[in-house]
């Protein structure tokens, strides 16, 4: 589902060069959930948002569901965002102005569904996710795993076949965090839906097929167990 | 913090502001500065013309203390005896001080040309005489010579010994110029834009023989010139003045007032709108900068230093603007002085259109100075409220995570309420008295109108919201993007709310002031429509050009009435005579004419009765008929009795009827021309208005008038306007005179348009990371570039609904108070619709415009740094 060939990225900060990925190569198939784990600033989230076209990278190939993405432009990016990529942020990113349905249902919009599916899929997922009650609260008026419960929902609503997870639990107390770690692998299976999870959570990791543990830029090794990832 | 280091703090804030914010930074003094340049350019405008007169008025009044002099209708060289003989008086010289057109082939330009007794006065004037052709004095005095000035003779390629044709009322004189003349030192250039001739030969080119325009005297430095001043009026004919030259200048800056006042007013808006851009960025930078607020109080600065902090940047902003704006000014200035000079000649007094600004070093810096002030004023008035709203963050809550509005919440519904508490007191204001002739409580009801009016449009942000869309997915589904943008506009209302009174002002100020001109246009084109009937008015070859053409060349003899009548085809030939006196202190005319003629074959607008009826019954028992803006000055009406100085003394008419007229913001009395001639003893003629009978071929008669009167009116025929040809005329000076109106209606509009683009931009900057969240999920460029879009509209369409209001109410204000105690004309109201929708579609094409640029900017910014955004 994602193959990775010799994938880095540098960028200039303050006028020095800082390498965030170095020529990783790596091979996803369809249905892991794998999860990628390492210090600060050992380009983890750097990794996703080049998987999510969110950033260009400096040299090296990203093939997503057989698809090179070597030259692909902002609109292809888009379309592929749209029809085949979901993404959970830390931080929720739910659009404070609409409420919670109206956020789920917002990448249906975009790809221009029609009322009845909308309605339809946007009703199935706050279901999934116990959000029905809440359907029309804004935000500001959810708790953080509310939040990002909504997120998740809004994440999957379009089905697509890759779910990139940032941290999904960074802004979670432990309780709240496991109950959305549940959550995240349930729906992921039953949607056979091939997840990338980039956590610092040991206990977020656990919930992974795999995990990766990656250093200053590198995938250095894989573990079957989080523990021995770790270790 | 000592106030050194605040300094300190401040110039490192401040530095670090303007770099890490450019675009903003950039169009926030632009928007200042073309506020600057409006207000700047109509005062330097308006001085440069004031300073032209008066330097003109003393440079060719040289060591004169008091002049005499006879107004139009002039004065008899006899009185010269007797004022020499008053005691206190050292010299006196006669002066004739006419206008001509010099021709050459098809150029022509007026001149302004100066009879003086050449004897007394060469080298005594403030004038050298250059490449004189023959030195004696005697070839200078002889008829048909002129000494042109040097600048004159030099653009039009003539020199000594060449002659000149000059136009001169009804007649055209060719002259030879045997001098050229040169200002005797550097400060002006006066002199050398004039033309000379010996007093005789003016006398003889001008028809003036035994008369004079002024007589200038020197008085004894010993005496007081007040005292010789009321000596000389003892014994001059009641309708001549007796004054210093310098009062010239207090006159006529007096007389223009009103035109001046209202048009820096205008000039105003520009620096009001500027004043909403400068509250936005500032409200913005206080928003974006809470959390730094934060640790400055963290780390010990009071309240008043964060305010003063934020007051210097906008103070700094406005330095910026004010000086930009001044330079602007200036330029545009150059421009508006030749635009205001034509209007002010047009409609009161000729002040010579120069080219471009002639004040000396020290006006400008002066007139810079101030530039800069307003733009700082401004800028700090603007900033007044974000700034307090800096200073009262307190530390604790602007350093805890959240949104940026938080600490700025705004009371709406207080907000609202103070809106509409100023559009009652907008409502009092507009039916109280002027202030010494000037409409302050009408300026102050439209402040007044328009502050209400931005009171409320946080109101409409925020109410529309619930009104536009529910919240919930059935309303979303109409437009997702749509919603988006609304809601985020709904949830900044104090910002958004002054962008919108921004566009608000802009359009209301284009709607009000077209609804205005337009009404004002109709009315005279109507009023011109019924009441000059006449079908040819032959007038002196010089009439078109106003004011600028002195009073011979707006004369002509009256035997041609006799002249005229003859011609095959006329029906009836009317004598219209207009001059120019003082009428109790106030400007006004004395137009005489037929008036049973006029009865018979035209009409005037009377507030009552019917005109025929009241003109002849003026005529019957020597009454007059004054206009309303008279009437409205003096506080007198149909029935009193008005008191005027004629020649024969001081005498009451009574007051038959008051007339609507649209020729002059001066007053206007009419009488018949009998009455007239028996008072003034003046037999010229302004024009003759000419009915013809009925089924004649207007052109063959117009023919016939051209060969009859080129028999007797010497080499230059007179203008023989038709009634289509002269009601064009009067509508081309009429737009003329506001086309400087639109000029700084238009500075306000692109104010308000960079008020639009600011909040856009701001709106984009601030939602980078809810941009960035939705190019996540699969929106595309275009999607976002839509959202922006919506804003934009969103904005617009609340702006454009409160300009409507605004333009509807500032149209009625203008029109009945402004107006109508400026300058005392009724204007009747008309809708132009068709205007209306032009500045509609104008406001909301400006609004999209300006939100095209930020939508296009907001679906290139980068998502990862978006997402990265607090």
């Amino acid at each position: 589902m994602v193959v990775l060939k010799r994938l880095s990225k540098a960028y200039v900060r303050g006028g020095t060069l800082v390498t965030a990925l170095r020529e990783v190569d790596l091979e996803i198939k369809e249905g892991d959930f794998c999860a990628f784990v390492g210090p600060s600033g050992c380009g983890k989230s750097t990794l996703l948002n080049l998987v999510a076209g969110l950033d260009q990278p400096t040299s090296g190939e990203i093939i997503l569901d057989g698809r090179s993405t070597v030259g692909f432009s902002n609109a292809e990016w888009t379309a592929m965002r749209r029809e085949t990529i979901g993404i959970v942020f830390q931080a929720f990113h739910l659009v404070p102005a609409l409420t919670a349905e109206e956020n789920v249902a917002l990448p249906l919009l975009l790809r221009g569904e029609g009322r009845r599916d909308v309605m339809k899929r946007v009703d199935e997922m706050l279901e999934l996710v116990g959000m029905r009650p809440r359907r029309s609260h804004r935000p500001g008026e959810l708790s953080g795993g509310e939040q990002q419960r909504v997120a998740i929902a809004r994440a999957l609503a379009h089905r697509p076949r890759l779910l990139l997870a940032d941290e999904p639990t960074g802004n979670l107390d432990s309780h709240q965090g496991a109950a959305i770690m549940t959550l995240l692998k349930t729906l992921a299976m039953a949607g056979r839906q091939t997840v990338l999870l980039v956590t610092h959570s040991r206990h977020a990791a656990q919930t992974a097929d795999y995990v990766w543990t990656m250093q200053d830029g590198r995938l250095v090794a894989r573990a079957e167990r989080v523990e021995e990832a770790v270790s | 913090m000592t106030v050194v280091s605040f300094l300190t703090v401040l110039r490192l804030i401040l530095a670090a502001q303007v770099f890490q914010r450019p675009l903003r930074t950039g169009l926030t003094v632009i928007g200042v500065a073309l506020g600057v340049s409006a207000s700047v350019a109509v005062r330097t405008a308006n001085v440069d013309v004031l300073r032209s007169f008066e330097q003109a008025v003393l440079t060719v009044a040289g060591p004169t203390t008091l002049e005499i002099s006879g107004g139009e209708l002039g004065l008899d060289e006899q009185i010269m005896t007797a004022i020499r003989q008053v005691p206190g008086v050292r010299s006196s010289s006669p002066v004739i001080l006419q206008t001509a057109v010099i021709t050459r082939g098809d150029r022509q330009e007026t001149v302004q040309v100066l009879g003086l007794d050449l004897l007394a006065e060469v080298e005594s004037r403030g004038f050298h005489l250059r490449q004189a052709a023959d030195r004696r004095l005697e070839a200078m005095l002889d008829p048909n010579t002129i000494l042109l000035g040097k600048g004159v003779a030099s653009e039009w390629g003539v020199s000594v010994g060449e002659t000149i044709d000059l136009q001169v009322g009804p007649g055209l004189t060719t002259c030879r110029i045997v001098g050229l003349l040169e200002d005797a030192t550097d400060r002006t250039a006066l002199w050398s834009r004039l033309a000379v001739m010996d007093i005789a030969a003016a006398q003889v080119t001008f028809g003036m023989v035994g008369r004079l325009d002024r007589i200038d005297l020197v008085t004894e430095k010993d005496r007081d010139v007040e005292e010789v001043a009321q000596a000389l009026r003892a014994i001059v004919p009641p309708t001549v003045t007796v004054e210093r030259p310098s009062s010239r200048t207090a006159q006529v800056d007096h007389m223009m007032r009103a035109f001046r006042l209202n048009v820096t007013v205008l000039s105003w808006v520009g620096l009001l709108v500027g004043m909403f851009l400068i509250y936005n960025t500032m409200a913005f930078a206080v928003a974006q900068r809470r959390r730094e607020i934060g640790i400055y109080r963290a780390i010990g600065m009071t309240q008043a230093r964060v305010a003063g902090l934020f007051l210097s940047e906008a103070a700094a902003l406005g330095l910026a603007g004010g000086l930009l704006g001044s330079a602007a000014g200036f330029l545009l200035a150059s421009e508006l002085v030749k635009l205001l000079s034509r209007t002010i000649s047009d409609l009161y007094v000729p002040v010579g259109v120069g080219n471009g600004l002639a004040l000396e070093p020290d006006w400008l810096w002066r007139l810079a100075a101030e530039g800069i002030f307003v733009g700082c004023a401004v800028s700090m008035i603007g900033s007044v409220g974000p700034s307090m709203n800096a200073a009262r963050t307190a530390p604790v809550r602007a350093l805890a995570p959240g949104d940026y509005e938080v600490g700025q919440r705004l009371r709406v519904g207080a907000l609202g309420m103070g809106g509409f508490i100023l559009l009652v007191i907008a409502g009092v204001l507009s039916t109280a008295d002027p202030v010494d002739g000037v409409p302050v409580p009408g300026y102050a009801s439209t402040l007044c109108l328009l502050a209400g009016l931005s009171c409320i449009a946080p109101v409409c942000v925020t109410g529309w919201r619930r009104g536009i869309r529910q919240p919930g997915l059935q309303s979303t589904m109409g437009g997702i993007m749509r919603a988006i943008a609304i809601d985020h506009a709904a949830r900044n209302p104090g910002r958004n709310g002054v962008s919108i009174s921004a566009l608000m002002v802009g359009l209301s100020i284009m709607i009000g002031v077209l609804v205005m001109i337009k009404s004002f246009r109709n009315t005279v084109e109507v009023w011109v429509s019924e009441t000059v009937m006449a079908d040819v008015i032959v007038a002196p070859s010089l009439w078109l050009r106003g004011t600028e053409a002195g009073s011979t060349g707006r004369s002509l003899p009256g035997s041609w009435s006799e002249v005229l009548s003859s011609i095959p085809g006329v029906a009836e030939v009317d004598t219209y005579r207009d001059v120019r006196v003082t009428v109790q202190g106030r400007r006004a005319a004395i137009v005489s004419r037929d008036l049973r003629i006029h009865a018979r074959m035209s009409r005037y607008w009377v507030r009552h009765g019917d005109s025929a009826g009241r003109l002849v019954h003026a005529a019957d028992i020597d009454g007059v008929l004054i206009s309303e803006i008279l009437a409205d000055q003096l506080g007198i009406r149909e029935g009193d009795s008005l008191e005027l100085v004629t020649p024969e003394g001081a005498r009451r008419f009574p007051i038959v009827a008051v007339f609507y007229d649209y020729a002059t913001d001066g007053g206007k009395v009419l009488m018949d021309r009998r009455l007239y001639q028996s008072l003034w003893r003046d037999d010229l003629v302004t024009v003759f208005p000419v009915y013809l009978d009925k089924g004649a071929d207007l052109d063959l008669v117009r023919e016939r008038m051209a060969t009859r009167l080129s028999e007797v009116g010497g080499r230059l025929p007179p203008l023989l306007i038709s009634n289509a040809e002269l009601r064009k005329e009067v509508l081309e000076i009429f737009d003329r005179t506001f086309l400087l109106t639109y000029v700084l209606e238009a500075i306000a509009v692109v104010i308000a348009m960079l008020g639009i683009v600011n909040t856009l931009v701001t709106s984009v900057l601030e939602r980078r990371r809810e941009f960035a969240t939705l190019r996540a999920i699969g929106a595309g460029e275009r999607q976002i570039g839509q959202l922006v879009l919506w804003e934009a509209t969103y904005l617009g369409l609340i702006g454009i609904g409160l300009g409507l209001v605004g333009g509807g109410a500032l149209a009625v204000l203008l029109i009945e108070v402004i107006n109508k105690q400026s300058f005392g004309w009724t204007i009747h109201m008309i809708v132009p619709l068709g205007g209306i929708l032009q500045a509609v579609g104008l406001a909301a094409a400006a609004t999209l415009t300006a939100g095209y640029f930020p939508s296009r900017w907001a679906g290139r910014q980068s998502i990862v740094e978006g997402l990265r955004e607090e």
